[in-house]
């Protein structure tokens, strides 16, 4: 069942589409003619698409707009066209292109480890100004081996062969399928990336950057190998315009050429791998067809201008997007329909405190209710690493945290032995939430130490801990809004699996040992297994509750901690998010903070009480209920629990 | 290259205010929309040079210079309204992405048709009379309008400076820069205030094209080159930070003057080495605030 | 037999003999006038390039690839009005097309020229991607156009691949008719060598001998091109060169240039940017006080310069420039073409126009005495240099490097209390004859390759 569901995502058998996209690239030099198209649109429509396939990964799965790309089309073009020119290697075109390729995947690593330190417009802006930076250096101190504004001209036609038998290639279709091949081998590749583990990867990191970082995974390595494959794919385009033309011409490297490409991606559609291709197809088709009417000649720019606005104002998934929503049944991955602003006094009336209305009172299914799973599996449990001293799974030292002159947190010593379910209260403003972050990893004490199997994580930050077996689940749901609930569930254990980083680009999900069956023991414990192929956008309120947990789970924890895991349920959901919660103490520690006093009087072993940043008293939960200042603490809240 | 004399540097450095100055202006103009809307305006240079031309128009009708400001500014403002109301304002609940693309193809589509209005000659615009001639101070020979030029964009800022820090909406204004969906909830129509902010930073941009477009050539591609320097200049002082972004616009004009001394075909490139290694060094910029996006 | 024959000769009737020499007489008369061109040369020549695809029917098609927009889109609208009055003359059959091609008639060989016009907004990449359609949907003859010489070098090379001529308008650098000659391409206008040759003899003598000369020389390769053919003669001549600006091309502030010229002690800028650049700069060079203590010299004047920059600024700046309207004074066809081109336009004409209406017409020219649109006859009968008639005297091409040897014309800006209308901006202060100025075959490094 999982297989079909990540089957039906990653497109069925991947193969198919490969084989479609085989036929249709053959068949063009005998239909194409037919429209009017010569072979050398068709080449440089092919050229756009492969610089697109990289651009693709980068922007429609990785979620990273980059308006630079320009730099990385330009070093491998010209790395390539001045090898070909000015050295010895006239005759081997295709060495000329896969060392041009290499030398624009360094540029890449370089410039990403400048930008890829921000993100979002930062990230846009700073790509741009390094783009311009390569364009100046193209023309003006590098000038001597690019040629400057002239470019490089005079690159070879390709040989393709051996000593013995061997095809010239000239200008015309047998270069549109010299090009052709290069495509579909680069389409290929993308294909197989984004079927992959690590395309995945790169999809909920699109989706949810820190939960993808909490669950384990090394979101910068990730964004940096993006990167570094979209440098590639542009490098290798480069050059083979390169070879099309003749001539590399200077302004493969200006901005424009960026700004094209990311127009063709969006009006063709990102995300798909095909958009940028058709988006190209488009801007080609236009630009030759407008030019050919005396009228508006000169205005093709501007009506290629009102048509990308007008589309990512209305179809913002972009040409190929839309024909995709025409053909699925299933909602397609959209924006969320909540307004930013709904989601967002959600998300506040809950720090708040204040329990909001559950959305789907009315719609609860039926097999929400069936608590007494007997569970086969509990799932993965990673075995500690060390072990500290005095027998505690997590302990901290003197946590102390402030900002300014606020002290959120003063002092606290405390240790939670293995296997104890530890709960931990506190009026509002108490700090818990700022001492659950510190010691999750999230935020860095400004004082003390946490200690994790006696082994010290102060600063480690949340892709270390999750690696060394502690998870978190969060207060409002971090989850992959774009994904089915298997799919979200396959993050973190791929995390577990993987580790934090892993180029597995062209292996397929089915291969990863291990996958299926993890993800199956975590709905089992959940709940969740009949909707397992559910996307989550369509789940009830308790349900993504679950999925919460149930991705803190995924991760094999030892360690798991809890932020209010029955924040806004309804009373029948709590009783069951109880039981849940006992079910899943076996073979692990927990750690819980939680304002319903009933159930935390119910569920923990030994119960830390926080107040004004600092530790006020501990004990069972017996103790608890009978202490003076706890009670004093709570404003004689005690008494009507 | 030998070392350049006092004069020449004394020279540089005070041309690299004027050239900061202006940068400074510019770069307000988008910081400021960036800080309180989350839009990078990517039709700002498109903007300056709107008001350049508007200003070419109110000159060609009137013949005087100052209302030739005051038309750069009313043009800008004007295309920059209708910009916000009738597109940019759909987009503040989508992704920061799609607003930059969305003002990237407006930015086009204004400079094609101003280009198809106006053609691509250069439009001449004169100095004033009030900025003719040459003004000596001590050993350096400077144009007259460009230190009037500082002048006036020095009172702009100032005059910016008690907007932002000064008035009520402008603390209203910072206070959407921080939060402006708390805001909202304060019952301040924060979509009002975010056309106000749109309007003022539009206004900034197309008063910095006319007043600027004595120097330079009225031409449709004329806001480019600014549109990138403001990023850098943006990125080295800190996104959203108004101190920000005059502090940074300074240290800009002053390091492509200064690096102008010694070679002038790197003057540019210096400027985007000093922003990757602030980058490298302390992403947030100067005035920034780390973990502000 | 022979009776019966002698019989009907004198009766004035048909003999085959006589039909046979009639028939002879008329084919042969045919083939003269360029009417069955098609058969004789498709009997003569084998295939290469478009020919004989593109002259199958009553019409050549010539390509244009000009900046319609960008930085020199005003240049590049006025080289289409050029050329559209050219193939206007050309297809009516004019005196004035006659003049230049004696034996055309209507068309070129008989054959109407068609065109296609194109924007290669100053890129070469959109320029060779225009010229390809070109060639290859609409099966051009001729390719023409450009503003920038890194566009008229990459377009060369492409159509010397596709053996097709390539016939540049406007540009500047020294590599177009040196390291980058292209055996299907050739080049009418003055350009960086010649430009500076003819100019400094001239300022030396207006300005002065032992000048120390600042440059602002825009950082590409025309730029570079211009500035060593101007140091070379001025400081032949005595001058010394005392410091050289490099802005990028595109430069809008120039300030921190002009202030380091205008601490260099120089009397004499040259001031090399082209187009846009040039404009600015020398605007702000006038703002900055550097042309109140400095002559300005404009070694390759860009056309509309003048009217883009105003007459204030442009009194006694001394250039070069290809043509001057004013130049229909001294020659009649010169007058013709300024006359024609007003009256059709509204104004006078530019060099850029200029440049595209003589490029036509001695392409017209060389097809017509090639008597064919064979591409490699016909760079032949260009290498030929026989002397040509234009409106600027006689020109003749140059084999070994493709370039024309022609006048390259002196001016200096007039006062503007001086100008009879507002477009009389120049004089013309000297006419320098092309054998004058041109560089040794040698200098740039000009390999022409196989003509196929």
């Amino acid at each position: 069942m999982i297989l079909r569901t990540l089957a039906r995502y990653s497109g069925g058998r991947p193969w198919v589409a490969e084989l479609i996209t085989l036929v249709v690239l053959l068949l063009c030099p005998v239909v194409l003619p037919l429209f009017g198209v010569t072979a050398d649109i068709a080449s440089r429509i092919l050229i756009w698409g492969l610089f697109g396939l990289g651009f693709d990964i980068l922007f429609g799965y990785t979620g990273l707009l980059s308006f630079g790309q320009a730099a990385f089309f330009g070093t491998g073009g010209f790395v390539s066209a001045f090898l070909l020119t000015q050295t010895g290697l006239q005759n081997d075109v295709f060495l000329g292109l896969v060392i041009g390729t290499v030398a624009a995947m360094a540029a890449g690593v370089v410039v990403g480890f400048f930008t890829l330190r921000r993100s979002g417009i930062y990230f846009a802006m700073i790509t741009l100004a390094f783009a311009e930076m390569f364009h100046f250096l193209e023309l003006s101190p590098l000038s001597q081996w690019t040629g400057g504004e002239n470019g490089l001209t005079g690159v070879p036609m390709p040989i393709v062969g051996l000593e013995s038998w061997h095809i010239q290639i000239s200008s015309g279709w047998s270069l549109y399928g010299y090009i052709a091949a290069f495509f579909f081998v680069g389409y290929v590749v993308a294909h197989r990336i984004v079927l992959s583990p690590f395309g995945q990867v790169l999809t909920a990191l699109r989706d949810n950057t820190p939960r993808a970082l909490a669950t384990g995974h090394s979101v910068r390595k990730y964004k940096l190998a993006a990167f570094v494959i979209a440098a590639g794919y542009g490098g290798l385009a480069g050059g083979l315009l390169g070879v099309l033309q003749s001539y590399m011409p200077p302004d493969a490297v200006a901005f424009h050429t960026s700004g094209q490409l990311v127009m063709q991606s969006i009006i063709g559609g990102a995300g798909t791998l095909f958009g940028p291709l058709v988006g190209a197809a488009l801007w080609l088709g236009l630009q030759n067809y407008l030019q050919d009417v005396p009228a508006i000649a000169s205005a093709w720019m501007l009506i290629l201008g009102v048509v990308f606005v007008v589309l990512i104002t209305l179809f913002r998934q972009g040409i190929l997007g839309a024909v995709k929503q025409l053909f699925t049944k299933s909602a397609s991955p959209s924006e969320p329909h909540e307004s930013e602003l709904t989601v967002e006094l959600t998300r506040r009336q809950h720090i708040a405190g204040v329990p909001d209305e559950h959305p789907n009172q009315d719609e609860i299914p039926d097999h929400y209710l069936r608590a007494d799973t007997p569970a086969k599996t509990r799932g993965l449990i990673i075995v500690p690493k060390g072990e500290s001293a005095d027998g505690a799974a997590l302990a901290c030292r003197n946590l102390t945290k402030h900002y300014g002159g606020i002290y959120a947190n003063e002092g606290i010593d405390m240790s939670i032995p293995e296997g104890q379910l530890r709960g931990i209260i506190g009026p509002n403003g108490a700090g818990k939430s700022t001492f659950f972050k510190m010691l999750a990893g999230e935020v860095v004490p400004t004082e003390g130490h946490v200690f994790l199997h006696g082994a010290d994580i102060t600063g480690l930050g949340v892709t270390a801990v999750s690696q060394l077996g502690m998870s978190k689940s969060y207060q409002i749901n971090e989850l992959f809004s774009k994904l089915t609930v298997a799919q979200n569930l396959a993050i973190p254990v791929l995390a577990r699996l993987r580790g934090e980083f892993r180029p597995d680009m062209l292996r397929s999900l089915d291969k990863v040992a291990g996958l299926h069956g993890q993800i199956e023991a975590t709905l089992e414990l959940v709940n969740l297994e009949q909707r397992a192929d559910v996307p989550v956008t369509e789940l009830a309120y308790g349900e993504k509750r679950r999925l919460e947990i149930g991705l803190a789970l995924a991760n094999a924890p030892n360690v798991l901690l809890l932020d209010e895991p029955l924040a806004g349920m309804s009373p029948r959901e709590r009783a069951d998010t109880v039981q849940l919660l006992k079910q899943i103490r076996a073979g692990r520690t927990l750690v819980v903070v939680e304002h319903d006093m009933d159930a935390m009087f119910e569920l923990a072993e030994y119960i830390s009480v926080l107040q004004e940043g600092r530790l006020l008293a501990e004990g069972t939960p017996e103790e608890i209920k009978n202490d003076q200042r706890v009670q004093d603490a709570y404003l004689g809240g005690m008494e009507e629990v | 290259m030998s070392m350049p004399s006092l004069p020449l540097f004394l020279s540089q450095l005070f041309n690299g205010l004027a050239t900061g100055l202006l940068l400074s202006l510019i770069s307000a103009g988008l910081t400021i929309i960036y800080g309180t809307l989350g839009v990078l305006n990517l039709a700002h240079g498109a903007l300056f040079m709107v008001g350049a031309y508007a200003g070419f128009l109110a000159l060609q009708w009137t013949g005087s210079f100052v209302l030739a400001i005051i038309g750069g500014m009313i043009g800008a403002l004007v295309v920059g309204l209708l910009m916000e109301r009738v597109i940019v304002r759909y987009y503040y609940q989508r992704p920061p992405e799609d607003q930059i693309l969305v003002t990237f193809g407006i930015g086009i589509v204004i400079t094609e048709l101003v280009r198809l209005v106006f053609g691509g000659i250069a439009k001449p615009v004169p100095v004033p009379s009030w900025g003719q001639g040459i003004t000596k101070l001590g050993s350096l020979i400077y144009p007259t309008y460009r230190i009037e030029m500082m002048a006036i964009i020095a009172v702009a800022l100032l005059g910016l400076y008690v907007l932002l820090y000064r008035t009520r909406i402008g603390m209203i204004v910072r206070a959407g820069i921080e939060d402006s969906l708390m805001v909202n909830m304060l019952g301040i129509n924060v979509y009002r205030v975010f056309l106000l902010v749109f309007g003022v930073g539009a206004m900034t941009a197309g008063f910095a094209g006319i007043l600027n477009a004595p120097i330079l050539a009225v031409t449709p591609d004329m806001g480019e080159s600014f549109l990138v320097m403001s990023f850098v200049v943006i990125v080295i002082g800190g996104v959203g930070s108004f101190p920000g972004a005059i502090v940074g616009g300074i240290i800009a004009g002053e390091i492509i003057s200064l690096t102008s001394m010694f070679s002038s075909a790197y003057s540019h490139v210096m400027l985007f080495a000093i922003m990757a290694v602030l980058l490298a060094v302390r992403p947030q910029g100067l005035f920034g605030i780390e973990g502000r996006e | 037999m022979t009776d019966d024959n002698d019989q009907k000769k004198q009766k004035g009737g048909m003999h085959r003999r006589d039909f046979l020499k009639l028939g002879a007489g008329v084919a042969g008369g045919l083939v003269f006038s360029g009417g069955l061109g098609r058969l004789a040369q498709a009997a003569d020549y084998a295939p290469i390039g478009n020919y004989p695809a593109g002259i199958k029917g009553s019409s050549v098609f010539m390509g244009i690839a000009v900046p319609r927009t960008g930085p020199y889109s005003a240049q590049g609208e006025d080289e289409i009005k050029g050329y559209l009055l050219a193939i206007d003359h050309i297809n009516k059959g004019s005196s004035l097309a006659k003049a230049y091609a004696p034996t055309l008639r209507k068309g070129v060989l008989g054959k109407k020229i068609e065109y296609g016009i194109a924007d290669n907004q100053t890129k070469p990449n959109v320029a060779v991607q225009a010229i390809s359609k070109f060639i290859s949907d609409n099966k051009a003859m001729m390719i023409t156009g450009s503003v920038s010489s890194a566009v008229a070098i990459a377009a060369g090379k492409l159509c010397d691949r596709e053996r097709t001529i390539y016939l540049p308008a406007i540009t500047g650098s020294n590599a177009t008719t040196g390291k980058d000659c292209q055996r299907y391409s050739f080049r009418a206008c003055h350009f960086a060598y010649t430009s500076a040759k003819a100019l400094a003899p001239v300022i030396k003598n207006a300005i002065g001998p032992g000048k120390k000369v600042a440059y602002l020389t825009p950082d590409y390769t025309y730029g570079h091109s211009v500035y060593n053919s101007m140091k070379e003669f001025t400081e032949a001549q005595g001058w010394s060169t005392v410091n050289n600006q490099l802005p990028p091309l595109g430069t809008s502030d120039f300030s921190t240039y002009l202030l380091n010229i205008a601490n260099s002690g120089a009397d004499v800028l040259v001031n090399i940017c082209f187009g846009r650049d040039a404009v600015i700069s020398t605007k702000q060079a006038k703002q900055f006080g550097l042309l109140d203590k400095m002559t300005l010299v404009m070694p390759y004047m860009a056309p509309f310069f003048a009217d883009e920059v105003g007459s204030e600024l442009l009194q006694g700046v001394y250039g070069t420039t290809e043509f001057w309207w004013t130049l229909a004074e001294k020659n009649p066809m010169a007058k013709e073409f300024v006359a024609d081109f007003e009256k059709a336009n509204g104004r006078k004409p530019g060099w850029s126009a200029h440049i595209a209406f003589l490029q036509t017409m001695l392409w017209a020219r060389a097809v017509e005495d090639a008597h064919t649109f064979h591409p490699p006859t016909v760079v032949g009968q260009y290498e030929k240099g026989n002397t040509i008639a234009t409106d600027i005297g006689d020109v003749h091409w140059r084999a070994g490097d493709h370039q024309l040897v022609r006048p390259v014309y002196v001016i200096r800006g007039k006062k503007p209390s001086d100008m009879r209308n507002k477009a009389d901006y120049y004089d013309i202060v000297e006419a320098v004859p092309g054998k004058d100025v041109m560089p040794p075959l040698t200098q740039f490094g000009c390999k022409l390759g196989p003509v196929s």
